[in-house]
């Protein structure tokens, strides 16, 4: 038994060395390139717009070897609806596995995560901002408005209305609208669905008037002529067909844009060198013509790469704003 | 019959080697993870959607179609033969399925059974599909929020029939489950409700785990009993598929419930939020309604048969909004659909009209799955029912390993084990003191489907009640549900006045 | 009145009373009722329900008085024992070595099988496992305290 005991011992010893040892070479400075297989994390279910960003940027990364050969796996931790996935990245201890660590994240992520638990942006280590997509507000064919005056004119007389769209930055959005139109959300509510095909089947079967969507969702459904944009949520005209839809500027207000932006994260932990390589890693992929053919355009999407510290601003001044508007103060 | 002749190009489309290979690629892929407890076809589509990536889109396309198809035939193998669900929609399948492969010693006929109502079903939902296709989507646009409300309601008080012995115990449970579900992220709030500070309650209670832990589980540790009982030489049981055949009797039974639930399930697929695991419900639950030759849920084939063929056809039927309005009507149509869209078809309203090769291809490919799927699934039986010949002692190990491998693998992490645990130590306490599991299932997956629209319908009406009265699918729908609740009673009161005989 | 033992028929509906009580006191209190506007808060339907289990878990509780006690072998309560054991385990050697160990006891020391059938046991079973979880569907199972310390 002692013997047993012993050599248990001496195996326990040896590996804590190498172990420390690793993460000694690993801080040894010097330019990084990752060593070993990268977890990625994603945060809700395969198949889902996350999942396809995750993939789309890894398969590109893969293809111009731009990860020294190494592997991602991609693991999908959607517990919790998906904050366990997100602590636990940002919990991660420095080291050799912080540095192979990613996360995608969007805004999507950042407000709900903000809202019900005590996790912030400052956890985390922004790696890239890679795309930005806003909103628009459409009418059915049912619809009784045809346009945002007479959307406009209606609320002035007091009339009540029904905005749908999905869960998420949806929300936000009808918020920031109806703080600028200065009016209640009784009186221009709103519904949230799971998704925002879920939006679009009810606005289709009209169930109710008004429709919060991006592009992407909704472009086939103008194509045919099912859905009109009345108002782009945004500082500009939207291209292509949906440039019909005039901003609110146009009609005296201020305008109002929640920008849905999908991005990558890191643990808080990682070493400057990964940081530095993995912003660079990441910058390449937004330049490729795989990205921005295959991808930006098809998903209809705002190409914005910003590296890590534009990146850092950026989203810390949006989770101030958005804590603000909910009233919390950090 | 433009339709037809469509299809007809269809076929010719997907009658090359080529496709007819990925075809029964697809399908017994789609099996082998439908039976599997753990990975849904939400799962099981997603992790093998990168295997077509490397054909030609149409090619990809009609793989990815069989694959979720088959996916539906699977998940009644493990019901049947180990009361563990495949999936959501084999919670009802299991109800009879397994009764009759244990205590009536016909597991080959209950497979054969759920395999020709799937195949059935299924035909029914795609020829609806064909010929009605855009005009189905589009009533299914009709049913917005109030009228799903309605309808909801009305297939709540089903549940009812489900309850067996005790009412009141099946109503508690019913009750339990509602609650249950109700535990986690509040979509129309964005905000946590009775997550009671736990993150990991943020998502709620996971429905697989949970359905594993009360079904599979609990059934793991009833079979400790049984443990020492001697396996029955099965003498004359022939484990072939001549032994598996069904009489032309059982055959006749098994019609009427599929074709009924054939079409019902088909409707029910259409309906924005309801998918197969609603479809198997009320199938089954529609049964109630009609005579069965044995009692539903001890065995008997109307049961397996009004399910099986309901939540294959709800399957085909949610191909209807998928493809002709771009609207997926559940996690998985979501999957496929991005799938799609990744190699530049867009199912839509313009789909049929830009692409038709394309989606009539598709539409083909189904039906070939179908077929192709049913010969398969047939195949192997002989050999599943082999799994029953192994002794009760070896199963129970196995399948606790499949249940905590189950359990762990729909989120990759040890949360759903635990609730795959609890649900189970749960399940077998409530089975002991006379408790069914199924209402509690079933509730669980309708309850939140009934509030989220009821709030919905509430919101688009100001607060007001008028809602349900002045829509008219909605109105009908009620009247329906009044008239269920109030005949028993009125019933009653006639009967205690002497009107009616006893 | 005879005293009668409490058997779990009656532990139950007591059990599902006091969930019913909760969820409805959190529903009026914490996640709000009903609004003019709005119509129903989170707290409303939960709330309903919790008064109609509340009422229903009365009636099985005075149901409950009168049946007779329910029996709970102890032997079926091991492959819960297992589960915990399993749970426990793959925190320090990872869920696969865990499942393996549990089966070869199982097999071996409760069911008293010889090692041949042990093993075919174990070799089916992890064959289903790793085939189709871990190398097709590649399902990242947990590895362990121990790995997890070697590894890096």
């Amino acid at each position: 038994m002692r013997k047993i005991a012993l050599v248990l011992t001496m195996a326990l010893l040896v590996s804590v060395a190498v172990f420390a040892g690793a993460q000694a070479e690993a801080q040894a400075g010097g330019a990084f390139t990752p060593s070993k297989n990268i977890d990625w994390y994603v945060t809700s279910s395969p198949g889902g717009g996350s999942d396809i960003f995750t993939r789309t940027i890894m398969d590109i990364a893969v293809a111009k070897d731009l990860l020294n050969g190494q592997n991602v796996v991609v693991q999908y931790k959607t517990d919790g609806a998906g904050e366990v996935g997100r602590l636990l990245v940002s919990q991660l201890k420095a080291g050799v596995q912080a540095d192979h660590t990613l996360l995608t994240f969007n805004s999507g992520d950042l407000m709900p995560m903000v809202k019900n638990t005590n996790n912030r942006f400052e956890n985390f280590q922004p790696i890239a901002h890679m795309a930005v997509d806003k909103h628009l507000i459409f009418v059915g064919e049912m619809s009784k408005y045809k346009s945002f005056e007479e959307v406009l004119a209606a609320l002035k007389r007091g009339e009540r209305m029904v905005l749908g769209g999905s869960k998420g930055d949806d929300i936000a959005c009808h918020a920031a609208l109806i703080a600028e139109l200065g009016v209640s959300q009784d009186q221009l509510s709103y519904i949230a669905h799971d998704a925002t095909s879920g939006a679009i089947t009810a606005i289709l079967g009209g169930h109710f008037d008004l429709l919060i969507s991006k592009p992407a969702a909704a472009s086939q459904y103008v194509e045919a002529g099912k859905i009109t944009p009345i108002l782009a949520l945004s500082t500009s005209r939207f291209p292509g067909n949906l440039n019909s839809a005039p901003t609110l500027s146009e009609f005296g207000y201020k305008n109002v844009e929640v920008p849905n932006w999908r991005s990558i994260v890191a643990p808080k932990t990682m070493s400057a060198e990964a940081v530095a390589y993995w912003t660079d890693v990441f910058k390449k992929v937004s330049e490729t013509e795989e990205w921005n053919k295959g991808y930006i355009e098809k998903q209809k999407l705002v190409p914005d790469y910003m590296d890590a510290a534009t990146f850092t601003a950026y989203g810390m001044n949006f989770q101030k704003e958005y804590l603000a508007s909910i009233g919390k103060d950090k | 019959m433009e339709n037809l002749q469509m299809l007809f190009m269809g076929f010719s489309v997907v009658l090359t080697l080529e496709n007819v290979l990925v075809t029964m690629l697809g399908a017994v892929l789609g099996l082998i993870v439908g039976a599997m407890p753990g990975i849904g076809s939400l799962a099981g589509v997603a992790l093998l959607l990168p295997l077509t990536y490397k054909f030609n889109p149409t090619t990809a396309i009609i793989m990815l179609g069989s694959l979720y198809y088959a996916n539906m035939y699977g998940g009644s193998f493990s019901a049947i033969l180990l009361n563990i669900p495949g999936d959501s929609p084999a919670v009802m399948t299991a109800l009879d399925g397994y009764p009759m492969a244990t205590k009536r010693n016909r597991p080959g006929q209950a497979l054969f059974t759920a395999n020709m109502s799937s195949f059935i079903g299924g035909l029914i939902g795609m020829l609806i599909l064909t010929f009605m296709g855009p005009l189905l989507a589009d009533l299914g646009l009709k049913f917005g929020p109030a009228e799903m409300t309605a309808l909801l309601l009305v297939a709540m008080t089903s549940i009812g029939w489900l309850v067996g012995e005790s009412p009141t115990k099946g109503v508690v449970l019913t009750m339990v489950g509602i609650l249950l579900a109700s535990m986690g992220m509040d979509t129309l709030t964005g905000s946590p409700r009775y997550d009671f500070g736990n993150m990991y309650l943020l998502g709620g209670i996971p429905f697989t785990p949970f359905v594993i832990g009360a079904v599979g589980f609990s059934q793991v540790l009833k079979l400790m009993e049984e443990r020492n009982k001697k396996v029955e030489a099965h003498i004359g049981q022939k484990l072939t598929i001549r032994g598996s055949m069904l009489t032309l009797h059982d055959f006749r039974r098994l019609l009427p419930p599929a074709i009924r639930s054939g079409f019902m399930g088909t409707f029910v697929g259409v309906l924005p939020g309801a998918g197969a695991t609603t479809g198997a419900f009320l199938g089954y639950a529609a049964q109630k309604a009609f005579k069965s030759e044995e009692p539903l849920g001890s065995g008997a084939i109307e049961g397996i048969a009004s399910c099986e063929a309901a939540n294959n056809a709800a399957a085909a039927g949610s191909f209807a909004p998928l493809l002709a309005l771009g609207i997926p009507g559940s996690g998985t149509g979501a999957v496929l659909l991005g799938g799609l869209m990744m190699w530049g078809l867009n199912p839509g309203p313009l789909l049929f009209s830009t692409n038709p090769d394309f989606a009539w291809g598709l539409i083909a490919s189904l039906f070939l799955a179908n077929l192709l799927t049913l010969v398969i699934a047939l195949g192997i039986i002989p050999f599943l029912v082999k799994i029953l010949t192994v002794p009760v002692k070896m199963l129970i190990p196995i399948i606790t390993v499949v249940c905590v491998v189950g359990g762990y693998s729909t989120s990759n992490s040890m949360y759903g084990v635990i609730i795959m645990f609890l649900s189970g130590l749960f399940g077998y306490i409530l089975d002991r003191n006379g408790y069914g599991v199924a209402p509690m299932l079933l509730a669980f997956v309708l309850a939140p489907l009934l509030e989220s629209n009821m709030r919905k319908a509430f919101i688009i009406s100001h607060g007001s009640l008028g809602i349900f009265f002045e829509k008219p699918i909605a109105a009908f729908l009620i009247i329906v549900l009044f008239a269920i609740i109030l005949t028993p009673v009125i019933k009653f009161v006639l009967r205690k006045a002497g009107v009616l005989k006893k | 009145m005879q005293t009668k033992k409490i058997t779990s028929k009656m532990v139950i509906p007591v059990v599902t009373a006091v969930i019913a009580a909760l969820f409805i006191y959190l529903g009026i209190t914490k996640y709000g009722f009903w609004h003019e506007v709005r119509g129903p808060l989170p707290g409303f339907f939960p709330t309903i329900i919790g008064f109609a289990l509340l009422a229903l878990s009365l009636l099985a509780f005075l149901g409950g008085r009168k049946e007779e006690e329910t029996k709970y072998p102890i032997e079926n309560w091991y492959p819960a024992l297992g589960v915990i054991g399993i749970m426990l385990a793959t925190l320090v050697i990872g869920m696969l070595p865990s499942l393996a160990l549990f089966v070869i006891l199982w097999l071996k020391v409760y069911e008293k099988y010889n090692w041949k059938t042990t093993l075919v046991g174990l070799v089916i079973i992890m064959a289903i496992v790793i085939g189709a979880f871990v190398m097709w569907l590649g399902v990242p199972f947990p590895k362990g305290l121990i790995y997890n310390l070697i590894a890096y």
